[in-house]
């Protein structure tokens, strides 16, 4: 489904899963009344519902989906692995300690996302510095960030031994990348945001391609250090942004940009939208199925964006019959 | 006079405290065809690291086109020159026509690929011949095949000056024979050549000159009817050869002799 039809086809699948997103939860809402309640609010029943709880939930799934998705399809071209993601250089470390701190110590919600985005920069730029000093290699950007990482889940994990039960339930749920603990007033800023990032990364989209083949490749073409760790900055600030809003959700930045590869192609002109695009929609649907599955509960939307994509991912190698990196 | 190409004096250069270039002397002018040749670990590499501008020196001075290399940006040189290097490290699935326009990409203007690199493209696809597998993806192709996209790509990013690493070591005999045709046809018609060669006998039917080099330092640097003569191969390998010329191309050609090593 390369060219031509991939972006209409996923514009028009886009299109009804967000009136079936609108419509459903733990209130139905009739499909064909949604067009009237966002045309001419306050003469519907359901219009409150709509309007301020289910619409910026929406526009919140789909900038987190695409972010994280853009996210993880640059990492995997700058880290030359097409199993990277972005989490592996330590963002969510750096933000889970920061977002746990502030849970514990209760925190208003404001101040759990400036913690977490805090938490998410202060690992980003320590690998930053730390790989620069070994040349900005591959390995040099994941054994550091992994390192981080174990460093900053300890630290999680020592402030859950200390803190309340009620608190590391607070915790728990934020570390499992909850859209309902999100704060709304701030979406149109963060949109602004992550669509300068995103198109930061589609501008370097032809740098992309070039990186993805190596090193001493994207020398010989000129590809400067600089571009380099530009792209490295856009990603992990892309990552650091989902984090903080929403916590630590899983999957999407991995396996969406994965997938599209086999769809869309590796260059990354293509590629990039179209994990933006179907990163954006996936998470919608999780969080649509989570906030609709059991009512009137509300599953985490991490737990379903690990819970279907995995199967589904397993199901399409299966179905594939031949896997490779 | 003119400047030549490339002037290296007095060059030393490595990695991480280890010197490999111990102190190289050696010119090559525009439009040379320098075949590269040694034993294993002797700098050939290395030497071809340094001529990309993708190693400093630690010593000595480089010049290209007579203003020192490290001045040039890292930008300016790739359209200046282009690296095949021994292996690519990764093969992300993209097509032969998407791989081959990638080398465009020093000269990329924003959004309009623009007409000097549509021509450059044509011309590239013309002259390798890589035609038929233009839609194919570059992680399917043969050995050879890939060999051959891969100087097209370099082709196209610039063809007056082409670095090669071993560019047909590890290919049949019709893809050698392709090849080297390929980069002789170049050089005739302006462009220098430098590669690395494994194979000396194809070192001598086609270059203009050839380099030797052991532990770092040049043993010789002369026409191959000069220097591919079995009393100079002898003592840059340290192995007993035999040298006759080889009827066809009138180069020499040297036999190892089995069972003598030095």
């Amino acid at each position: 489904m390369k060219g031509r039809y991939l972006f209409p086809v996923m514009a028009a699948t886009g299109a009804l899963l967000v009136v079936a997103s609108l419509s459903s939860g733990t209130v139905m809402v009739n499909p064909l009344s949604i067009p009237g309640i966002l045309l001419s609010p306050g003469d519907f029943p359901h219009d409150a519902l709509l309007l301020s709880l289910r619409l910026p939930r929406i526009g919140m799934s789909l900038l987190v989906g695409a972010s994280l998705a853009a996210s993880g399809a640059v990492f995997q071209a700058v880290l030359k692995n097409p199993l990277a993601d972005p989490y592996l250089i330590g963002v969510s470390g750096g933000g889970a300690l920061g977002a746990t701190a502030a849970i514990v110590l209760s925190l208003a919600y404001p101040l759990v996302v400036a913690c977490a985005f805090i938490g998410s920069l202060a690992v980003v730029s320590a690998v930053y510095l730390m790989s620069r000093r070994l040349r900005f290699g591959t390995t040099s950007l994941l054994l550091s960030g992994i390192a981080l990482s174990f460093v900053f889940s300890s630290a999680v994990l020592l402030i859950f031994a200390f803190a309340g039960p009620d608190k590391v339930h607070k915790a728990v749920m934020w570390l499992m990348g909850d859209l309902s603990i999100a704060r709304y007033e701030i979406l149109p800023q963060m949109a602004v945001l992550c669509a300068v990032l995103c198109a930061a990364a589609c501008f370097f989209a032809t740098h992309l391609d070039v990186i993805s083949f190596g090193d001493s490749f994207a020398a010989n073409l000129g590809v400067r250090p600089s571009s380099l760790q530009a792209l490295f900055w856009t990603a992990s600030m892309l990552a650091a942004v989902s984090v903080s809003l929403c916590g630590v959700i899983g999957f999407v930045g991995l396996v969406v940009p994965h997938f599209m590869r086999r769809v869309a192609g590796p260059g990354h002109r293509t590629l990039l939208p179209a994990s933006c695009l179907c990163g954006a929609l996936f998470l919608m649907s999780a969080d649509t199925i989570g906030r609709s599955i059991v009512p009137p509960f509300e599953i985490p939307v991490g737990v379903i964006t690990g819970f279907i994509g995995g199967v589904f991912f397993l199901v399409y190698m299966l179905a594939k019959g031949e896997y490779r990196i | 006079m003119s400047s030549p190409l490339y002037g290296l004096a007095g060059v030393r250069a490595g990695y991480d405290g280890v010197t490999v270039l111990k102190g190289l002397d050696v010119v090559i002018e525009s439009g040379a065809f320098v075949s590269i040749i040694g034993p294993n670990g002797s700098g050939k590499s290395t030497l071809l690291k340094v001529l990309a501008g993708d190693l400093r020196v630690t010593a000595g001075t480089v010049s290209f086109r007579g203003a020192p290399l490290a001045s040039m940006g890292r930008s300016g040189l790739a359209s200046e020159r282009a690296v095949v290097h021994q292996f690519l490290e990764h093969t992300p699935p993209f097509t032969v026509r998407e791989f081959v326009r990638l080398g465009r990409f020093p000269h990329r203007r924003f959004r309009d690929e623009g007409a000097a690199s549509r021509e450059a493209f044509a011309w590239t696809v013309e002259r390798t011949g890589i035609a038929p597998f233009l839609d194919r993806r570059i992680d399917e192709l043969s050995g050879g095949e890939l060999q051959m996209v891969r100087i097209a790509h370099a082709l196209a990013q610039n063809s007056d000056v082409i670095l090669l690493d071993e560019p047909v070591s590890h290919l049949d005999m019709s893809h050698t024979i392709r090849i080297m045709d390929l980069l002789y046809d170049l050089h005739r018609r302006g462009s220098t050549v430098i590669a690395v060669m494994h194979d000396v006998n194809v070192a001598s039917d086609y270059s203009s000159l050839v380099l030797g080099i052991r532990e770092g330092a040049a043993v010789f640097y002369d026409a191959p009817e000069k220097v591919l003569r079995y009393d100079r191969l002898e003592s840059l390998f340290d192995a007993r050869c035999v040298t006759i010329d080889n009827p066809i191309t009138g180069r020499p050609f040297n036999y190892p002799v089995p069972g003598h090593v030095k």
